[in-house]
């Protein structure tokens, strides 16, 4: 099996009130193409902060950074932006769905950087929502939809555009037990169906049980990874 | 795209009614400021540079003798000279003003070749005593036509009679240029002359005005008239037509300048308030700034985004302060008809318009939208949350 994600020696620090904080430090890491990943550690182990880097949202103060074929500390501005509309999927705590768009318009919206045309995007993002069980929701706004349906359409918009990597930070930290189950529930068969390679943050042993491999960040470092967690997944309810 | 920015500016109907609101006044209050000055300025270049002006020394509401007519006449290079009393009459009620002149009428179409008349009406105009003729506006408002009677009360000059002053319409004139107002009247000087005199009166003249020949040197025209009379009893000032029109203008002080830095303060104003708004509509919007990035939109789309909403709140409120003004424009022609003949908004106003709309939309969304894309998206994904 092959690395979807590849981490060399990356640190990263932050600056706050003067102060420098390292947050990284030194951080080694593969992570599989398909597998299905749950980023675990206590609050400042620096799970966000790789995600983020692992996501082309920061750069990583120095080390390499491999994902899906590209070393992101090679690469910036316009060129990354569009590395991340082509390979990675977000799926966020508080949904950060578009408040203004309607759920088709808000999966839509990555697709408008494909160069599909509109009809495309159109069917695209039917499917999408299909997939995740929200078809007939489609021209609700966010406003108007379920914690737990918000966090379906956010996932939606996330697979609409085919990335290779699905990133989460913390998809089910907002969510009641039964949504939280089927968001995870989703996320399982993305991996399973669609081998989708997914890295999730979560600080819920019940969520990372979900996953096939669970990594530990402790202090900015690697600690413990158990591999081989069984994978459950369900149909979407 | 276009779907997204435009959600965002109905998102805050209120924000974005009253930004392009104070847009559309301010564009409007722009487009009539530069045309009050292009309508002052289209007198002065509309004037003619072949005649000239002769007025008192002292102020145009001095009077002059109605001898100097001679004396002027015989200046080298003067062809054509022609005597104007502002008379100053009331019809019916002070409301109803309009501009009286006592004219020599046998030199009042040699004088002033933009008054159109026909051939019969001058030749009535001449022959009748009271006789007047009165521009095309001026007849329209008061539906008055060849034949009708105008009886003025004398405010500055009242009959002996004690009673009005009765004047005949014998034509109605078009005006050709904008330095020619056609809300005026203009009657026989003989009938004004004759009936003051009657009443032991001497009348005076307000202004002359006088036409030279062609490639006279009308500076040594100026200097010999103004020389004639350096003595007295009556010192006067000699200038070209377009210097006098900008005399009378300055008169009430210098209104294009005035008018400037109204339209800049006004601008000025506009453009702080557009900036503040956009900033706040910047600042509510980096969490989604945030998001657009996370999803792969570049900073350059990021910066698009939020400059297109500056954009087009204002190129809305531009494009409603414009139709604005062209809507309004016969109104404030009539109201300011008392002191412009015309009012001109002219193509170049509305050019700068559209000018000045654009550079506020971009000036304004300038600041947020770069900001926004110059943001990482992490840093607006946590300083939205």
């Amino acid at each position: 099996m092959t690395s979807m994600i590849r981490v060399r020696n990356v640190t990263k620090s932050y600056s706050r009130g003067g102060e420098t904080l390292k947050v990284l430090n030194g951080l080694n890491l593969d992570m599989d193409e398909g597998r299905f990943y749950a980023l675990m550690g206590p609050s400042g182990s620096g799970k966000t902060t790789l995600l983020n880097l692992v996501g082309g949202l920061d750069h990583p103060d120095s080390g390499e950074l491999y994902v899906a074929g590209a070393n992101l500390a090679d690469i910036d501005g316009a060129e990354l932006a569009r590395w991340r509309a082509d390979n990675v999927g977000f799926v966020f705590q508080g949904f950060n769905l578009i408040p203004v768009l309607t759920a088709r318009e808000n999966v839509e919206l990555p697709l408008t950087l494909t160069g599909l045309s509109r009809a495309e995007r159109r069917k695209h993002s039917e499917y999408a929502l299909e997939l995740v069980g929200l078809k007939d929701r489609m021209d609700h706004r966010p406003r108007q939809l379920s914690g737990g349906q918000e966090q379906r359409v956010a996932i939606a918009r996330a697979i609409a555009s085919d990335p290779k990597v699905l990133l989460a930070d913390e998809p089910t930290g907002d969510l009641d037990r039964k949504s939280a189950e089927q968001v995870l529930d989703l996320l399982a068969r993305l991996n399973q169906e669609f081998k989708k390679t997914i890295l999730m943050v979560t600080h819920d042993p019940h969520a990372a049980a979900r996953a096939q491999s669970i990594v530990n960040l402790e202090k900015g470092e690697l600690g413990r990874i158990d591999h081989n967690v069984p994978p459950v997944a369900a149909p979407v309810r | 795209m276009f779907k997204l920015v435009w959600q965002n500016l109905i998102a805050h109907p209120i924000r974005s009614v009253l930004t392009a609101a104070s847009v559309c006044i301010a564009i409007l209050l722009l487009c009539l400021l530069r045309s009050i000055v292009t309508t002052l300025d289209a007198g002065i270049q509309a004037s003619s540079a072949a005649r000239l002006i002769v007025m008192s020394s002292v102020s145009l509401f001095v009077d002059m003798p109605i001898s100097y007519q001679q004396r002027i006449a015989t200046v080298e290079g003067v062809t054509t000279i022609g005597k104007w009393q502002w008379f100053g009459g009331v019809y019916q009620d002070p409301s109803n003003f309009f501009a009286q002149f006592a004219v020599d009428p046998e030199h009042m179409f040699d004088m002033y070749p933009e008054c159109e008349l026909d051939q019969a009406s001058r030749e009535r105009f001449l022959a009748t005593r009271n006789g007047c003729i009165i521009g095309k506006q001026l007849a329209d408002k008061f539906k008055w036509k060849a034949g009708d009677k105008i009886p003025l009360t004398g405010a500055l000059f009242p009959h002996p009679d004690g009673g009005a002053w009765d004047f005949e319409v014998c034509g109605v004139y078009t005006s050709k240029a904008a330095n020619f107002d056609d809300r005026t009247m203009m009657f026989q000087w003989k009938y004004f002359e004759e009936t003051l005199r009657a009443g032991g009166q001497d009348p005076g003249v307000g202004v002359y005005i006088f036409r030279t020949a062609p490639g006279a040197n009308v500076e040594r025209i100026m200097s010999e008239v103004v020389a004639m009379f350096a003595n007295g009893p009556m010192s006067v000032r000699c200038a070209p037509e377009s210097e006098f029109q900008r005399m009378f203008i300055s008169m009430m002080g210098d209104i294009p300048m005035l008018l400037g830095w109204i339209g800049t303060a006004v601008f000025v104003a506009l453009l702080l308030g557009c900036v503040n708004t956009m900033l706040m509509a910047g600042r509510e919007q980096i969490h989604d700034v945030g998001i657009f990035k996370a999803l792969g939109f570049s900073n350059a789309a990021a910066f698009r985004i939020l400059i297109a909403q500056s954009m087009i709140l204002c190129t809305l409120g531009g494009i409603a302060g414009i139709g604005l003004t062209l809507a309004l424009k016969p109104m404030i022609a009539t109201a300011i008809a008392a002191m412009f003949p015309v009012f001109l908004v002219e193509t170049s106003t509305l050019v700068l318009a559209v000018v000045l709309t654009i550079f506020l939309g971009v000036a304004a969304g300038m600041i947020p939208a770069w900001r926004a894309s110059r943001l990482k998206p992490v840093d607006a994904l946590r300083a939205g949350a």
